[in-house]
């Protein structure tokens, strides 16, 4: 039994002084990208503090937008590196959360969750980006309200039609807050417009939809 | 017999501290309402009533969709959303997919038509693409 106990505790000793480690600097990034970045940057740095050398056997994202990479395969005792996350902005909005994955043969942490927080500016809100009308319904205007954040301030809105069936005004209803009335010429017929919506002073476009549908539905 | 339970309980002792110390960390529903998803077989049913929306990336939607389906990802959102609302009719429930039951794309695309868009009748596929490839066969 002594033996048994002896081998055991024996055991677990050299296991902690030869042991493999992985030492994150952090495990949670956000970042704050820009009005108009494509993309956002994380960097996830470790150093090996183990006696052992340690080797990645995997690094998966939670979603096809985001691409992380490691600067090396092994990692050896005392060694620095670092996971680049690489996230694909596109046309996503507000905070967006994204997990890397990482496997090790680190026995004792064989697996780490690097979380990347990306929380990206909304210059309009636009609500809602759609409106519609039955076909047959009563020819009365429907409203977009958009309301402009507090980070980007807007004195005019420019709003402007790809069809000449759909007429818009535009009213200031204060707080940084504009709605926007959408009338069809008709909707006794299949017909859609797409609204471009322009801040005065700025080179960047938001869109909104209008449609008559064929179905006599009512929003 | 009394040794390997010793050290079985033993070895359970740090999942379960782990357990208690990381429980807000860990979700364990699921984000969406079972209202809001689908099976496949459920959508397949409801044949021409249904628009299938593919949230994934434009280079997996070009390699293979589901047939009639409309791309709508995160990444060209402002430019693919005039398409389907072009293709979209009132009376037409949405089957938002993704690749696979881990991703989050489809609940992503499928909230702000939701939310952004205003649409009713808007549903996740649940398994997404990978789902309905298994029942292709």
């Amino acid at each position: 039994m002594r033996t048994h106990i002896f081998a055991f505790t024996l055991s677990i000793f050299l296991c902690a002084i030869a042991r493999a480690e992985l030492k994150w600097e952090q495990t949670a990034v956000e970042l704050h990208p820009a009005p108009g970045d494509k993309e956002a940057v994380g960097h996830f740095k470790y150093q090996n503090t183990g006696s052992q050398p340690v080797r990645f056997k995997s690094v998966h994202t939670s979603c096809g937008c985001t691409a992380a990479q490691s600067q090396k395969e092994e990692v050896p005792p005392g060694e620095k590196g670092e996971i680049t996350a690489t996230f694909k902005i596109g046309d996503r909005t507000g905070t967006q959360v994204k997990s890397v994955t990482v496997q090790t043969d680190d026995p004792v942490n064989a697996t780490t969750v690097l979380t990347l927080k990306a929380v990206i500016p909304q210059e309009l809100e636009i609500n809602p980006t759609f409106v519609f009308w039955g076909q047959g319904e009563a020819l009365k205007p429907k409203s977009i309200v958009v309301r402009a954040s507090k980070d980007f301030p807007v004195k005019q809105l420019r709003v402007t039609s790809s069809s000449p069936d759909f007429q818009t005004k535009v009213e200031q209803t204060g707080n940084g807050q504009f709605k926007i009335d959408i009338q069809p010429r008709d909707t006794s017929w299949n017909m859609a417009a797409t609204l471009t919506i322009q801040p005065e002073g700025s080179t960047k476009t938001f869109s909104a939809m209008a449609r008559v549908t064929n179905a006599a539905a009512i929003q | 017999m009394r040794q390997a339970l010793i050290l079985a309980a033993l070895a359970l002792l740090p999942g379960i501290g782990e357990a208690i110390y990381f429980r807000d960390n860990v979700s364990w529903q699921s984000p969406i309402p079972a209202s809001e998803m689908v099976t496949v077989v459920q959508a397949r049913a409801w044949d021409g009533n249904a628009i299938w929306v593919d949230a994934r990336p434009d280079a997996e939607f070009e390699r293979d969709h589901v047939p009639g389906a409309v791309p709508l990802n995160e990444d060209s959102w402002n430019e693919l959303l005039p398409q389907f609302l072009a293709a979209w009719s009132p009376e037409k429930r949405v089957v938002v997919y993704c690749s696979s039951q881990s991703c989050n794309a489809s609940r992503e695309v499928a909230r702000r038509l939701r939310d952004e868009a205003r649409l009713k009748n808007v549903f996740v596929l649940q398994g997404g693409w990978e789902e309905w490839l298994k029942s292709r066969k």
